[in-house]
């Protein structure tokens, strides 16, 4: 109510005048609903407002380019594939289903409030990432676990080692989350060989979890549209997308993803399609191998 | 608000935006790939945003989660038209971690605010941009014809979540000062995107053209 009489008191030279700060979200919420209010209902169309907002994407452009950690995306995967598990739930199982995942809402309630991640879950979780980086470099972290899963060999090492590549340091991060994954029990891992006209080769962890994560290097950059899409090819030949991810000029790639079914043998492929969504490969083979088990 | 205002010129769609809708309407339609995909392009803006905003990796891997999550969720809400899905996708980043840090100041300091649901999802307001996809030369550009306290205004405000008022407190200046700071220096940053071809954007002079202070 109150804000309905501020918003009376608002001349269309006091929304002028505030055209900035509104925009910036700089109104405290009473200011802010005053001004939503002369909007409404001005003559006036007030399109410094309007011009204002606009350049609101230059702003965003305009910040120090900084790289989240390649465990990220995994996380937002899961969340998103627990989601869509949860919009098939049946309404009558929904309280078990919100009780193993409180962090998740039902599809159905699109309008429901996103929860915020808990200071506990942050605390545990920054403990957990700061655990490893604070006392060991990165390359001594990854060749720890590498160490410990017994694949050394597979991957291409010397990359990592000779550490003068931009990419290396990504490529570090990616395969460090791949081995992590394939530390798990019951994963499989699978060396990722170029094919005849490329260079790239990675490795591909699973667990029968469904998670899968893959880190490739030596990747020729995307252009336009295309994108490098992983599929699984099982005994009955068909191929299975699994993802896709641009390749900058760094030329690594990474994906991580859930839903899948793993088994011995089960062929990696990777391609070049030149559009997203593709349903089967079309693009060349860039890279594959086949899964067995981590011994 | 202003609808068709006429004041958003040269709005062309991209091959960009298109394959981003396309991308959009799979995550609509519930296909995980698409979001990954989306990620997949937008990770690094979205991380650099909230890192900006935050300045603390953990919660700004939080908000680029809540995000994403959000965009999974709420893909369906997209209005075309409004902007592109790499602007809308971008604010909503903006708006969570702006949310995030000003949940994290002492309650004591902005006693209006605890009204708010913490976690209560508001999609952000997205005019339509004044150029899609500009390269880092016209960002510079338009970046530079700001005066340090525009500037810092501004920031203030997008990227510290400070209202006018603490704009005011913290800058040491009159209100109507800092609320002309903030509204002549975006439309500056406008002007020097519209004014020029695009591609080819020199600093407007700073004789006259980036005024300051005095509301009209």
């Amino acid at each position: 109510m109150s804000d309905e009489m501020r918003a009376t008191d608002l001349t269309c030279d006091d929304v002028r005048e505030m055209a900035g700060s509104f925009v910036l979200g700089a109104l405290d919420p009473a200011e802010d609903a005053a001004v939503r209010a002369h909007l409404a209902t001005c003559d006036d169309a007030h399109a410094e407002i309007a011009d204002a907002g606009s350049v609101l994407p230059v702003l965003l452009e305009s910040v120090p380019v900084v790289e989240p950690s390649a465990a990220l995306k995994g996380r937002i995967m899961a969340a998103a594939a627990a989601d869509l598990e949860a919009r098939s739930t049946p309404p009558a199982a929904a309280p078990a289903a919100a009780a193993a995942a409180p962090s998740l809402a039902p599809a159905s309630t699109v309008t429901e409030p996103i929860p915020f991640p808990t200071e506990t879950d942050r605390a545990d979780r920054s403990a957990a990432q700061a655990a490893p980086t604070r006392t060991t470099s990165p390359v001594a972290w990854v060749l720890r676990i590498a160490a410990v899963v017994g694949i050394v060999a597979l991957v291409g090492w010397n990359l990592l080692l000779q550490n003068q590549l931009n990419g290396a340091e990504q490529y570090q991060r990616d395969v460090a989350a791949v081995l992590q994954l394939a530390a798990k029990d019951g994963s499989m891992t699978a060396v990722l060989r170029p094919a005849e006209t490329s260079e790239a080769a990675g490795l591909a962890a699973m667990n029968p979890d469904g998670t899968l994560t893959l880190a490739v290097h030596d990747l020729d950059p995307t252009k336009g549209n295309e994108v490098y899409e992983a599929w699984l090819i099982g005994e009955d030949k068909v191929p299975v997308a699994i993802g896709g991810f641009e390749v900058g000029r760094d030329g690594t790639g990474f994906l991580a993803t859930s839903g899948v079914t793993p088994a011995a043998g089960i062929q990696v492929v990777l391609t070049l399609e030149p559009a997203p969504g593709a349903t089967a490969p079309a693009g060349p083979v860039v890279s594959s191998g086949a899964a067995s088990a981590v011994a | 608000m202003t609808d068709e205002s006429g004041s958003l010129q040269r709005r062309v769609a991209s091959p960009v935006d298109d394959a981003d809708r396309a991308v959009l309407e799979r995550i609509v339609a519930g296909d995980v790939h698409a979001l990954e995909a989306l990620y997949d392009r937008y990770r690094t803006m979205a991380y650099s945003i909230a890192y900006r905003i935050t300045n603390d990796a953990t919660l700004a891997e939080d908000v680029v989660q809540d995000a994403f999550l959000g965009a999974w969720r709420n893909a369906g809400r997209y209005v075309e038209g409004r902007g592109s899905v790499k602007t809308w996708l971008l604010s909503i980043v903006h708006h969570r971690a702006i949310d995030a840090i000003r949940r994290r100041k002492p309650t004591t300091e902005l006693p209006e605010r605890e009204d708010v649901p913490p976690a209560e999802l508001r999609l952000p307001d997205i005019w339509a941009e004044v150029s899609a996809n500009l390269d880092a030369d016209a960002v510079r550009g338009a970046m530079a014809v700001l005066s340090d306290v525009q500037r810092q205004a501004i920031e203030l405000a997008y990227f510290g979540g400070l209202t006018q008022q603490e704009i005011a407190f913290r800058m040491d200046t009159p209100l109507g000062t800092v609320k002309s700071r903030m509204r002549l220096g975006l439309l500056a940053m406008r002007r020097a995107l519209t004014d020029d071809d695009a591609g080819d954007l020199e600093p407007v002079a700073p004789d006259g053209s980036v005024p300051d202070g005095g509301a009209p």
